[in-house]
Formats: structure tokens, sequence, C-alpha cells
């Protein structure tokens, strides 16, 4: 397999995607909407970082192989916050103290 | 008149190259598994002095031969060099390092220059951490836990976790290179099913050697910043939590023990078949146990807090994934007895060894059950019983294996084969003197005696006697393989190429190997542990 | 004239094609390993965030939203920059990979201007954690957590965007000295990962240090 080519074109189109989520999301950030606002702002991150994945490293055009590092990278990154958060969210849930 | 023609000396890696720097800069992965293995014998020898100092101490129920104070850094120190210095490195970097490229039937590594760097790496990081000790040594227990280890520990605690912090980065560059190796430096034919189970194995360690130890690293430098600052990451009165600590701490403590053991079940995996010439039963099964193992092994350390706040329902998930473990633990175990049935087995050193292996990780695994249940565990925990577990696991386990490896590669590594019957008589030594030293443990933690402690009860005392007589047995055990290897090397009788009768590629190379490993590029079109195969090829001959 | 892509070929790979492979392959491995150590940091951080929601707000209300953004925009524009350093790699033409390359050292240098004069600021208005902390707020010591969370993530980022320029200068001088054509740029596109992805950190600590303090 050789290496992946992309044009400057499609470089010039990510790079202003991702300005204008920039924009975007520190605009929004403005509004109070709770919970939504920490979610928002983390589903704008989690989209600029993969056009930045995506195309300026050209993850998506890579191997296979590429492809499953990356997303064991992901996966393992998720076993870590879901099993501790798990802990810190279900303390309280039994109406015992310390547990 | 017969012309006198001079013998042709091949040249193998140790001659190809003579002279003192060209052990210091070499790039060939063969010169740099020796390296490493003079660095961890020498680490391992220290952290089992300390450990004899223990276990002498506990002859007497009060503090007879150390205070108080220096039985606290007596075990850290033991614990922070046996695990980071001596079991994490031990198979993967000198074994592994050695045989992996050869098993793939490459010339080297993917990244020979970072090999080297790794290697100066550990040693940078196994310096500091000695001189930690030297300064007069750490007291918090090999786990760091705070906030003990970040508010109240006195002792050398930042210098001892930068030492660790250093040889993390040691750990990734081997487990990047082995994994890109495994992945793109395989021979033509050497498809993934043709894999020995020691590449298998070796991959899945890598796995967590990469995922894991960032963790840890970043982890320790957050001790660090809290001992240097005290600005609260981990204390309770300015809003830290000490238990996220633990969370983090254990999420690269837990997969490393499936660094310790992974490399052994990888070793014992090639002796086995060898011993029984029988293929390995169950390849497949085996093969996908220890992605399996890597994989489930990032999801059960919650087990290592049961007692420590967490909530019920986190507890709950975390002791069903810990039984979830033991299923491809099992199946290897399982697989190996099968390979062993109606096998033709010789009881040479390695066999010896490989046998011990699997019923003491048995027994570690099957006490590893009992913690992972919520009630029991609160009864053991932080007893003798936990401190027996893992020592079956680790010395049982991975020291066991590591020794078989040694004996089993011995001919490859020195070219000389290595005194049969004394290694034999050793191995057994090995394996009496460590069931005294732990079996009486995991009596003493049922009945109540909490580790980590210099005196105790008198009603203990006839336990500890039992397991100090143990290690010093033990002791013996491991002393005399380092002499007579020490002798073989100069003195015994040359190995051939493949003194086993072994399938796997690095026995199709001249023992010692040249440097390039191979004269050609070899092509792969058999299975694995085809033993029938060679058979009926030894029997035409 | 030897040619110059089996020059650079290492004596333990059959093939450039492989070697290619091997570097990409390595340096995404590593990148994985860095996905894990800030992931544990970012992890530690949501915990502490939901434990002190109100100390969190407070401590982000402090960031500059203007300088945050144009550091932003900063190291989107390197991004970019960086790709086209590539592409100038692959074509073979060597003074316009030259120029791309000193472009994303010296924005890369602006970023970093810009994060200790940031730093600076924290400092004289007493938020950097320790005993020069100050904060009047009930929840000064959540504040200061914040705070060691922030001086933590960002600094570790700020190093390795220094390592990065170091990276960018070792590849500029290799270009200087003729080593990458069309036919061999491997170290281009593997120090281009490295920058891209520390780029990608600092998009996740964009979002959660300047931002959640936007709104009061």
């Amino acid at each position: 397999m050789t290496a992946p080519r992309l044009s400057r074109r499609t470089y010039v189109f990510a790079y202003l995607a991702l300005l204008a989520l920039t924009l975007i999301t520190t605009l929004i950030a403005y509004l109070n909407l709770g919970v939504w606002s920490t979610v928002i702002a983390i589903g704008i991150a989690t989209v600029m970082a993969s056009i930045v994945a995506g195309i300026m490293m050209h993850a998506l055009y890579e191997s296979l192989l590429i492809r499953i590092i990356v997303s064991g990278g992901i996966i393992w990154f998720f076993f870590m916050i879901t099993l501790t958060l798990g802990d810190y969210i279900s303390r309280g849930w039994l109406p015992v103290p310390g547990k | 008149m017969i012309e006198a023609v001079p013998v042709e000396v091949e040249k193998n890696y140790l001659t190809e190259k003579q002279g003192v720097l060209s052990w210091f800069l070499t790039t060939d992965h063969k010169r740099i598994a020796i390296l490493y293995t003079v660095a961890v014998t020498a680490l391992f020898f220290l952290g089992g002095f300390f450990a004899l100092m223990m276990r002498l101490e506990l002859l007497s129920p009060r503090n007879w031969l150390v205070s108080a104070e220096t039985y606290n850094k007596l075990f850290t120190m033991h614990g922070i060099i046996m695990v980071w210095f001596f079991l994490i490195p031990s198979i993967p970097n000198t074994l592994g390092n050695f045989v992996m490229p050869m098993a793939l039937g490459a010339k080297d590594l993917a990244f020979p220059k970072l090999n080297l760097l790794s290697w100066y790496v550990f040693m940078f990081a196994a310096a500091v951490t000695v001189y930690a000790l030297f300064r007069g040594g750490v007291d918090t227990g090999w786990t760091f836990y705070t906030p003990f280890s970040t508010s109240y520990s006195t002792t050398y605690v930042v210098a001892a976790a930068v030492g660790i912090f250093i040889s993390g980065f040691s750990s990734i560059l081997t487990g990047l290179n082995f994994i890109a190796t495994t992945h793109k430096m395989r021979a033509p034919g050497l498809t993934w099913y043709r894999l020995p189970i020691f590449v298998w194995s070796m991959y899945a360690t890598s796995l967590i050697l990469v995922l894991a130890t960032p963790v840890l690293a970043i982890t320790l430098l957050m001790v660090a910043v809290e001992r240097i600052f005290q600005v609260g990451i981990f204390d309770p009165a300015l809003g830290g939590d000490p238990v996220l600590f633990q969370h983090m701490f254990w999420f690269y403590s837990h997969p490393a023990v499936y660094i310790m053991v992974l490399p052994a079940m990888a070793v014992v995996s090639e002796i086995i078949p060898a011993f029984a010439r029988k293929p390995l039963f169950g390849y497949k099964a085996v093969a996908w146990s220890s992605i399996a193992i890597a994989t489930l092994g990032f999801l059960v350390w919650g087990h290592h807090m049961f007692t420590a706040g967490t909530s019920v329902y986190s507890a709950m998930v975390f002791s069903f994934l810990s039984y979830c473990i033991a299923v491809p633990s099992a199946i290897k175990v399982f697989n190996w007895a099968a390979t062993i049935y109606k096998g033709s087995i010789s009881w040479d050193t390695p066999m010896l060894y490989a046998i011990g292996f699997v019923g003491l990780f048995t027994i570690g695994g099957m006490t590893g059950l009992f913690l992972a249940a919520l009630g029991f565990d609160v009864h053991v925990q932080d007893t003798y019983f936990v401190v027996a577990h893992f020592h079956y696991i680790m010395v049982g386990g991975t020291v066991m294996a590591f020794l078989g490896g040694v004996h089993y590669w011995w001919p490859k590594i020195s070219g000389k084969m290595y005194p049969e019957g004394l290694a034999r008589v050793c191995a057994i030594v090995v394996f009496l003197g460590f069931n005294l030293t732990f079996f009486p443990q995991f009596v003493l933690g049922y009945l109540g005696m909490p580790r980590r402690y210099a005196a105790y009860p008198e009603e203990f005392q006839f336990l500890h006697i039992l397991s100090t007589a143990g290690a010093t047995i033990l002791g013996v055990g491991y002393v005399a393989p380092l002499l007579y290897l020490l002798w073989a090397w100069k003195y015994a009788k040359p190995a051939t190429s493949n003194p086993w009768r072994a399938t796997g590629l690095e026995w199709k190379t001249p023992s010692p190997p040249p440097a390039h490993n191979f004269e050609s590029t070899p092509v792969v079109n058999t299975r694995p542990y085809d033993y029938e195969a060679m058979k009926e090829e030894l029997d035409l001959v | 004239m030897s040619d110059p892509v089996a020059l650079e070929l290492r004596e333990q790979f059959a093939t450039p094609e492989q070697q290619r492979e091997t570097a990409s392959a390595g340096m995404w491995i590593f990148l994985m390993t860095e996905v894990l150590m800030f992931g544990a940091l970012f992890s530690a951080y949501t915990v502490y965030r939901i434990l002190h929601p109100q100390g969190f707000a407070l401590g982000s209300s402090e960031m500059d939203i203007l300088l945050g953004s144009i550091n932003t925009a900063i190291l989107l524009t390197t991004s970019l920059m960086m790709a086209f350093a590539e592409s100038n790699a692959q074509e073979g033409n060597e003074r316009w990979l030259a120029i791309c390359l000193i472009a994303v050292m010296l924005l890369g240098a602006v970023f970093l201007y810009v994060k200790f004069s940031e730093y600076i600021e924290h400092y004289h208005e007493h938020k950097a954690p320790g005993f020069w902390f100050e904060d009047s707020s009930p929840y000064a010591n959540n504040v200061q957590l914040f705070f060691v969370f922030y001086f933590i993530m960002t600094g570790l980022h700020a190093v390795h965007m220094i390592i990065g320029i170091g990276i960018m200068a070792f590849l500029l001088f290799r270009t200087w000295v003729g080593s990458f054509s069309a036919q061999y740029h491997t170290p281009i596109v593997i120090g281009g990962l490295y920058w891209h992805f520390v780029d990608i950190v600092w998009i996740f600590l964009y979002a959660i240090f300047y931002l959640p303090g936007l709104h009061r």
C-alpha cells in the first residue's frame, strides 16, 4: 500500500471547517444550556479531532492496521473513563452511608 | 603434500565484533537481550536480598533484626525492584528480545536503535531508584498509596517515583517495538496462525505495555506534584480524592500483572509441546486467549479496591469481570494439560520448570478467584493470603517460567549446553522451596495475619519459620543456576543448532546465531508445532 | 548515482515500502500511548469536575477566551502548514517544504509565547496553585484543583509543543542537507503525525478549560 496523498484543496477545506467549528463552539459556550453545554463542547471537539486525525493525519485513508491501532487507543481510553466514572456516579445509590 | 587449509570459523553474534564498545553501542537484538539479562539478574538478586532480610526478621514475633521503619523500607524496596526492575522487563526484554525476531524469521526488531535506547533508559531508571534506596529508601509500599505517600511519608518518594516514571518509557519503547515487529517483520509465508504462541503472547504483553504504562507515568507525576506543592490532588482536605489515585494506579498495575504472566505463558507454550513431542492442543484457542487476557485485564482493576470505599455497584461489576478473566486463563491451562496427555514426555530441566509453572499458576489463579469474591475478599484483604496469591503467580509463575526459558534457549544464546543433572536437581529444589515459602502464607492470611507488619502474635511463629526455611531453600535454588550457567558459558560442551529437536525458526539457524540471524530469509509453509511431521522426518533419517 | 531510496533502507527491512509502513505504524502506536496519558488526566479532571462543579466553573471563568481562541486558530494553521509541508515533500519541492516547516515552527513559537504570557497573568492574579494561591470564594480549594489540572495539562501540552518544534528543526536541517526527495520523505510524514496529534490534544484542552466559564 502506497502512502496516501491528499490534495491541498482537501486540506484547505478541512482547515476552514476547523476554524468554523472553533467559532461555533465558542459562541455556543456563551449560552447556558446546563449539562448540554459540556456535551456540545466535547461533541464539537470530537468532530474537530476527527477532522485533524482523518484528513490532516489521513487516518481515513490508511491501512487496516493503522485504523485498528487508532480505534484501540480510543477504546482503551473509554475503558478507563467508563469504569472510573462508574464508581463515582454510582456512589450513594445504596441508602447506606459510605457505599 | 597436503596443504594446510585454515579452518573457517563461522562468525556468530558473539564473535562478530569485539570490545566493550561493541556491546554498549550494539543494535543487535541478541546482544541487547544479554545486556538486559545482566541488568535484571543483578536487580533480581538485590530485590531478593530485601526479601531475605524480611524473612529473617519474621523468624521472631518481635523486632529482633531490623526496626519497624526499616522493615517498611525493606518490603517497599523489595516490591519496587521486583515489580518494575525485574518482573516487568524479565521475560519480554531478555528472552523476548532474543527469540522474537528469530521466531519471526527477521534480521532484527523493527526499530533496533529504540531497542538500545530502551536499555539505556532502563538503566538510568534503575540508577535513580537505587539512588533513592541508598539515600534512605522509601516506606510507602510499592503501591504508593495516597495520602500517605503524598502528605505523611518522610522518605524519598519522589526519587523512587521518578525512577519508575523513567522505566515506563523503557517499557513503552519495548512494547511499541514488538507490536510493529510482529505486524511488519514476519518472514514470507509466516501468517498469524503459523506464529508460535510465544509471539502471540509477546504481542499481547506489548499491547498492555503500550496501553497501560502511560497511565502509571502520569499517576506518579501527579503524586510527585502533590508531594512537592501540596495542592490537593489526592488530599481530601483540599477537595481531592485518594481513591482516585487507586483507580489510576490499578488501571496500570492490574494489567501489569498480565505483563508479568503472559510472557511466562509464552515460554511455557513453547516448552510443553517440545518436550511432549506433540503439537500444542487447541492452538487458536491458546493464541486468542492471550489477546483476551490482555483486553479483559484492563477491566478488572476495581477488585483491588473493594474495601477502599468504592460503590457497591462498581464493586459488583469488577467482581463479575474478574471472574470472566479466569476463562481465558483456564483455556490455557486445559490446553497445556491436553498437550501433555499421551505425549512422549522427556523430563529435561525446561519441562520440569514448565510443569511446575502450570501447577503453581493454577493454585495462584484459583486463589485469585477467592479474592475476586466480594465477601471473602473483605475477610482476607491486606493479609498474607493476598501475598501468597500473587507470589504464586509472580514467583511460582513468572520466575519459574523465566528459569525454564533460560534453560530452554540457553544452547541458542550461549552455544553451549548446561549441566543437565544439576539443573534438574535445582529445578526440583526451586519448586519445593517455593511451596514451603508461600503455602504457609495462605494459612497465615486465612488465620488473619496482616501483611506489612514486622511483629506479630506468637501463635503465627511456626508458620513464619516454615516460610523462612522455604525462602532459604529457594535462595539456594536461585543462586545455583546463576553459578552453573556462568560456568557453562565458558566450559560446557558446545550445543548443536537444535538440541531439543524443537520446531520454530530460531532452531533452524546455528547456535549461537550469526549477527543477522539467518543465512537467507526463511520461508514458512507449515503449521506451528508440527511435531508429527518432524517425527516422520526423524524416522526417515 | 546511487538510488536515494535504497540509501535510506535500513538493513532489517526487505523493501522501502515495508520500512515506511513500519515507521508509520510505530508512530501511531506511540500516539496511542499519548492518548492514554492525556486520557488519564482527562479522566481525573472529569471526576473532579463532577464532584466540584461550582469550583471548576469559577476557575474556568478566569480564563482569557480571546487568547485561547487565538491560540486555537494558530495551532490549526500550523496543522495546515504541516499538511502543505507533506504535499511539497511528495512533489519533491524542497524549497517550499523548508518554508512550510519554518512557518510551523514560528507559529508554534507564537503559540507558546501567548501560552506563557497567560501563565504569567495567572501567576500575578495569584491563581497559580501552591502557597501563593489566593481565592476569596467559598470554593477556593476547588478552584485551586481546577488550576492544578489546568497547569499540568496545558503544561504537558506545552512540553509536547517544545519537543515538536525541536523535531521540526531537525526535519528542517535534514531538508537543508538534502535528505528528502519525492521518493523518500517518511520522516516528514512521521513528524507531521506527531504535530497534528499535539494539535488534537489542544482542541480538547480548549473545550474543557476555556469554554465552561463563558456562561455564568
